[in-house]
């Protein structure tokens, strides 16, 4: 009972750590990894530069994240973005990435990949701009 | 009952779509119909114009003493360094500023075509390469290009210091002494001043807007105006041509860069490396937007500048051209080589898949396979984006 109640402690306090809706925050987990992103601006358009705020909130093994690359593609076309985004570090675990841009409608699929060392962990979320 | 469900199927299409041509239209015979998200592309591509803000980069944009000297400069064959050739030359206002050649002349024939100069506010590279990254630092590029004026910052001080209307006008808009200023501010500045004429270049409206704006606001009787065919060829542009995966927005561009399967082939032995150039040549000037002649001190517009990443897939791409005024500036591609829309839509329906870099996942350009019909109704829309007139304030 004790273990159980540490566990349950330990994950609300991951928990609470983790941003929700009511700062812009939408959340993204698999398996091995959950993360809290937003974008900046909030909306996404084609042609327009964005950034996004994320923080891991969970991570394989617990040990913090060393960097973030963010990117972008389209599977269709079998093509990323034209511009590299930069990442930095705000706090353990809570990065900025700027510099995205998603050139043409369509379907896109956002990646996140967390790296622990050697480890990298990928989220991925899948996004579609209309002309 | 084959009969109802036909009635029925057509109701259900004409729910779902927007029929276009009142029975008082000339197109009433035939009209086009639009599903919810060919209207949804279509009305993207407008409202125009847009605003175009003054750039922020150049600190005389908008400035109307500084379009005054810009108008001037934009002629002034003392730019060159054989005298003999100006902006105007290969950009002629006569010729929707263009010169009509495939590829233009200068101190040689150079390998491009003269890209078309208007909306310019609205692009975020210039040249077919995307090698400038502002109006004014792209006005510098054929002043200083060995194939083109081939002048130098210290000729062309020289030359214009010693005209005292441009002098006065220099003082004016700057506040200097031209004489005094070291020889690449003033190129810059005169480049500023350019570049603050050129944005002036907007095209008018269209018969594509009216139609457009039109369908914004449900007018059936002007809708009925635009051409049937334009309304099919526009159909096409927004379906199954998927034209507007790059020709998007008020501009009819995504102002980046694709490789749409032109020839890079200057010449047997050489060839134009496109953007990949364009990337590096960026990189190397001292005019970009991260170089010092910026006037923006919180560099909010060079976020491409400093992100941009040279890609191999970049090797042989050029920049989407709008195609605003389109009738109006043929020969087309970078290169010229098309004489005509007819051959650009014949292009697009044939591409050569084989000569594409594309190895991965579903091909953006695909052989469109397009009837003769279907062509010429999508020439009849790309007419509709012209405009004899070519404002300059």
């Amino acid at each position: 009972m004790p273990w159980t109640a540490a566990l349950s402690a330990l994950a609300a306090s991951n928990s609470a750590a983790c941003p929700g809706p009511e700062q812009g925050f939408v959340r993204l987990a698999s398996a091995e990894a959950e993360i809290a992103y937003r974008w900046t601006p909030d909306e996404l358009k084609i042609g327009q530069f964005f950034g996004v705020e994320m923080v891991a909130c969970r991570l394989p093994g617990g040990e913090a994240v060393d960097t973030i690359v963010v990117d972008a593609q389209m599977p269709a076309h079998g093509h990323g973005m034209n511009y590299r985004p930069r990442s930095t570090r705000l706090a353990p675990d809570r990065y900025l990435v700027s510099g995205l841009m998603l050139h043409m409608a369509g379907h896109w699929r956002v990646t996140f990949d967390l790296f622990q060392g050697t480890k990298r962990t990928r989220l991925t979320h899948d996004v579609t701009l209309k002309p | 009952m084959k009969r109802l469900t036909a009635i029925a199927a057509c109701l259900a299409v004409a729910g779902a779509a927007v029929a276009i041509a009142g029975s008082q239209g000339r197109n009433a015979v035939e009209p086009a119909a639009f599903s919810a998200d060919e209207r949804e592309a279509i009305l993207s591509h407008g409202p125009w114009p847009p605003p175009m803000p003054p750039d922020p980069s150049n600190r005389v944009s908008g400035n109307s003493d500084a379009i005054a000297l810009g108008r001037w400069l934009f002629s002034d064959k003392r730019l060159s360094a054989d005298g003999a050739r100006s902006c105007a030359t290969c950009h002629d206002p006569a010729k929707a500023f263009t010169d009509g050649r495939d590829r233009s002349i200068g101190l040689v024939r150079v390998d491009r075509n003269a890209i078309a100069l208007a909306n310019l506010r609205l692009n975020r590279w210039y040249g077919w390469a995307g090698a400038a990254d502002s109006l004014w630092a792209q006005s510098i590029r054929p002043i200083l290009d060995p194939k083109e004026f081939a002048a130098t910052p210290e000729l062309v001080r020289a030359r214009l210091a010693a005209d005292a209307a441009i002098r006065a006008a220099y003082a004016r808009v700057f506040a200097a002494e031209m004489s005094r200023d070291p020889p690449e501010r003033v190129l810059v500045n005169l480049a500023k001043a350019l570049a603050a004429y050129q944005e002036t270049i907007v095209t008018a409206r269209t018969p594509f807007d009216d139609f457009r704006d039109a369908l914004a606001r449900g007018d059936t009787a002007t809708l009925a105006h635009y051409p049937l065919a334009a309304q099919k060829g526009l159909k096409i542009f927004v379906g199954k041509g998927r034209c507007t995966a790059c020709h998007l927005g008020p501009n009819f561009t995504s102002g980046e860069f694709e490789d749409v399967g032109v020839p890079y082939f200057v010449e047997a032995h050489r060839v134009d490396a496109g953007r990949f150039a364009g990337i590096a040549e960026l990189r190397r000037s001292s005019f970009s937007l991260a170089g010092p002649h910026n006037d923006d001190a919180v560099r909010a517009d060079a976020a491409p500048t400093r992100h941009v990443e040279q890609l191999h897939r970049n090797w042989g791409e050029f920049r989407v051209p709008s195609l605003r005024n389109v009738a109006a500036t043929a020969p087309y591609m970078h290169n010229g080589s098309l004489a005509t829309l007819e051959d650009v839509v014949r292009h697009y329906s044939q591409v050569d898949e084989e000569r594409l870099h594309g190895t991965e996942g579903q091909r953006l350009l695909r052989p469109l396979h397009l009837t003769r019909e279907e062509a010429s109704d999508l020439v009849a829309f790309l007419k509709t984006l012209s405009s004899a007139v070519v404002s300059q304030r």
